[in-house]
């Protein structure tokens, strides 16, 4: 397909079932699963769209997150006392249970801020420049954007307006 | 299975159970995405003159009641107010325990109804969660207040200065700090993530500047199946993390008291029966939201319905009693044990000039919800909720304001007991910050959609009705 000349286009339905259908019949043209994707106003999962499972990284985030800020969080604890020691009547330098308290919570501050960056990251957000979209998405339609060789473009738009689609056009990338 | 909601395969004879199921339940009653969208737009639009007047009566007592009251308060200093010895902490925290506690629930009625996949929850969670952020805005701001000489406040953060002043890390105050700056950056993130896609929505329906806002805000979101894995992930992570978190947060403050030699604050129970109490007040102050976002907002009658209240009422019954059982454990073992400090600080309380008090909490958070929300038609009454949602919040104020003053009033030595009266000053910064959330809420209801409307579509998705021998009933589908 990289020898031919390519563009992307859009499809709109109205129906996951035909969404599904429309998805199999690319895959009959030869368009690979990461040249189409399936954009829609409510989640759909891969299971109901027939497609292979997207892989999410935002828990291995979270967990990476989560373990450096308990690291932080030891060295703050037992570190800083070391440096500035404060002796307090009758009590340790390195009081376990206060340590405790302050690890759990920099550490779940540490997870949960790792996890908001995790979808930003693993969804390269936020991200202002062109991109191929239609209103119609956040209207209720399902959108299918894919990009096809030109010389076959109009036997899938045809295809795909047999297998329910609202309307099938060639778009061009702009600003949301 | 369509993208605006299945057709109920039903016969004709099961056409009046369906309409009453449609009625009831907003899951089994679903619009075009379309309609949705433009009922909550509409919504956020109306800015009728009750709107500009009710912001600006706020908007001036934020002005003049919060900061008004407060910068005379800096001017003049601390002896403006009615702390004296030896009730050194006096209306501020317990405007300050009272406003942890409203920020509770909204987490808890999220987190906790995502994490049990309670399909009731998705109308409000947005609503609710706001409710956090806000209390928490709230209560941010009484330790300042309540420092006195507010510019110091960075003397509380540990880096090493030319002061020689290091606070002790491991001091119970800055645990306060790191919990209730935990909390509020996670409640915040934990409202903004499942909002991204309704920005989105809002930016499709916007011209102007508020596209540009609002696709700022959206960051480039388009609702792809990517998308949606990292965020519904991302979802799941934080109802899970954001619980423990939020119990820890009111168990910290409960230790602020608890961790003190002061007879009556002393006690091990403190930490769970603080929490509950939050979550009682704090679910308390969700129905009374939802009663006026419902009242007083378009369209909000098709999304928050009489199902949603009856759901909340139990709730509240439930941590009602659990706030009597915690309640009594504090109290009986006090009682039992016998210590005559203990019993002087009761004695306070129970047959005290300002015993009224004492009892009128119970009143508040005992009787009235247990001798009203047994009652479904009660708890499926809106305005009735309000009422007494609003009954459970003065009770709950009471409790804070007893544990804070009464209890500093009588100390373990006679000769050092007293009395505190809040000043006008103090009086007027309770009302600003009362003023203050409401304020914000308010605005916000313009700013954002209330509703998460994708998540509604996506519950309506899931639910159907289904016949089972001559019964038709609700049928929900797995679909995450």
């Amino acid at each position: 397909m990289s020898e031919k000349s390519t563009h992307a286009h859009m499809a709109v339905f109205a129906k996951i079932d035909h969404i599904a259908e429309a998805l199999e019949r690319l895959r009959e043209f030869g368009i690979q699963e990461k040249d189409m994707s399936v954009i829609s106003g409510y989640p759909i999962s891969d299971e109901m769209l027939g497609r292979p499972m997207v892989w999410s990284n935002v828990p291995k985030i979270a967990m990476g997150g989560f373990i450096g800020a308990f690291i932080i969080s030891i060295a703050l604890n037992w570190g800083t006392p070391l440096l500035y020691p404060i002796h307090v009547g009758g009590q340790p330098l390195l009081p376990v249970p206060p340590t405790i308290i302050l690890t759990f919570e920099i550490s779940m501050l540490g997870l949960m801020l790792s996890t908001f960056l995790g979808v930003l990251w693993e969804s390269l957000f936020p991200s202002y420049g062109p991109k191929i979209y239609h209103p119609d998405v956040s209207h209720g339609k399902i959108g299918l954007v894919f990009t096809c060789p030109d010389d076959q473009c109009a036997a899938i738009h045809k295809a795909l307006t047999e297998a329910g689609a609202e309307w099938v056009r060639q778009m061009e990338a702009k600003p949301l | 299975m369509t993208a605006n909601i299945p057709a109920i395969p039903l016969g004709d004879a099961h056409h009046d159970a369906e309409a009453e199921y449609r009625e009831e339940h907003l899951m089994l009653d679903p619009r075009p995405r379309e309609e949705m969208n433009n009922m909550v737009l509409e919504s956020m639009r109306d800015k009728s003159l009750s709107f500009w007047v009710t912001a600006g009566v706020l908007g001036m007592l934020v002005a003049v009641a919060l900061f008004g009251a407060w910068g005379y308060m800096i001017a003049n200093g601390m002896g403006v107010t009615g702390i004296r010895r030896p009730v050194f902490w006096g209306v501020f925290i317990a405007n300050f325990v009272f406003w942890i506690g409203i920020s509770h629930a909204g987490t808890f009625v999220s987190a906790i109804l995502r994490v049990f996949k309670a399909e009731f929850r998705r109308p409000f969670t947005r609503a609710a969660e706001l409710m956090t952020t806000f209390g928490l805005a709230a209560a941010g701001l009484y330790p300042l207040i309540h420092l006195g000489r507010t510019w110091r406040f960075y003397w509380m953060i540990p880096y090493p200065n030319q002061r020689w002043l290091w606070p002790n890390f491991h001091s119970p105050l800055v645990w306060d700090m790191i919990a209730i700056t935990t909390y509020l950056l996670s409640s915040t993130m934990y409202l903004y993530l499942p909002l991204i896609p309704d920005l989105a929505m809002a930016r499709d329906h916007s011209e102007g500047w508020a596209k540009k806002i609002y696709g700022w805000l959206a960051m480039g979101w388009r609702g792809t199946e990517a998308e949606f894995r990292h965020l519904n992930t991302a979802i799941n992570i934080f109802a899970f993390a954001i619980i423990p978190v939020m119990f820890s947060v009111h168990t910290i403050v409960a230790w602020d008291f608890a961790v003190s030699k002061v007879v009556g604050w002393h006690s091990t129970v403190f930490g769970p029966y603080f929490v509950t109490g939050a979550i009682l007040s704090g679910v308390s102050a969700v129905t009374m939201v939802l009663a006026l976002i419902r009242g007083t907002m378009k369209n909000m009658k098709y999304f928050i319905r009489p199902e949603h209240f009856d759901a909340l009422g139990k709730l509240v019954l439930i941590f009602s009693m659990s706030w009597g059982y915690f309640f009594f454990n504090d109290f009986n073992l006090e009682w039992y044990g016998g210590e005559a400090a203990g019993h002087a600080v009761m004695e306070y309380h129970t047959k005290g000039p300002l015993a009224w008090i004492w009892y009128g909490m119970l009143i508040a958070n005992l009787i009235i919800p247990w001798a009203t929300l047994w009652n479904k038609n009660v708890r499926r009454n809106p305005w009735a909720m309000f009422v007494i949602g609003f009954i459970i919040n003065l009770g709950m104020y009471a409790e804070r304001y007893m544990i804070v003053t009464f209890v500093l009033s009588r100390g373990r030595m006679p000769f050092d007991w007293g009395w505190y009266k809040p000043s006008l000053v103090e009086l007027a910064i309770s009302l600003g910050s009362i003023a203050l959330f409401l304020f914000l809420y308010v605005v916000a209801s313009r700013l954002i959609p209330l509703v998460p409307v994708w998540e509604v579509q996506e519950g309506q998705l899931a639910h159907t009705l289904r016949k089972i021998g001559r019964a038709t009933v609700i049928s929900v589908s797995e679909l995450e």
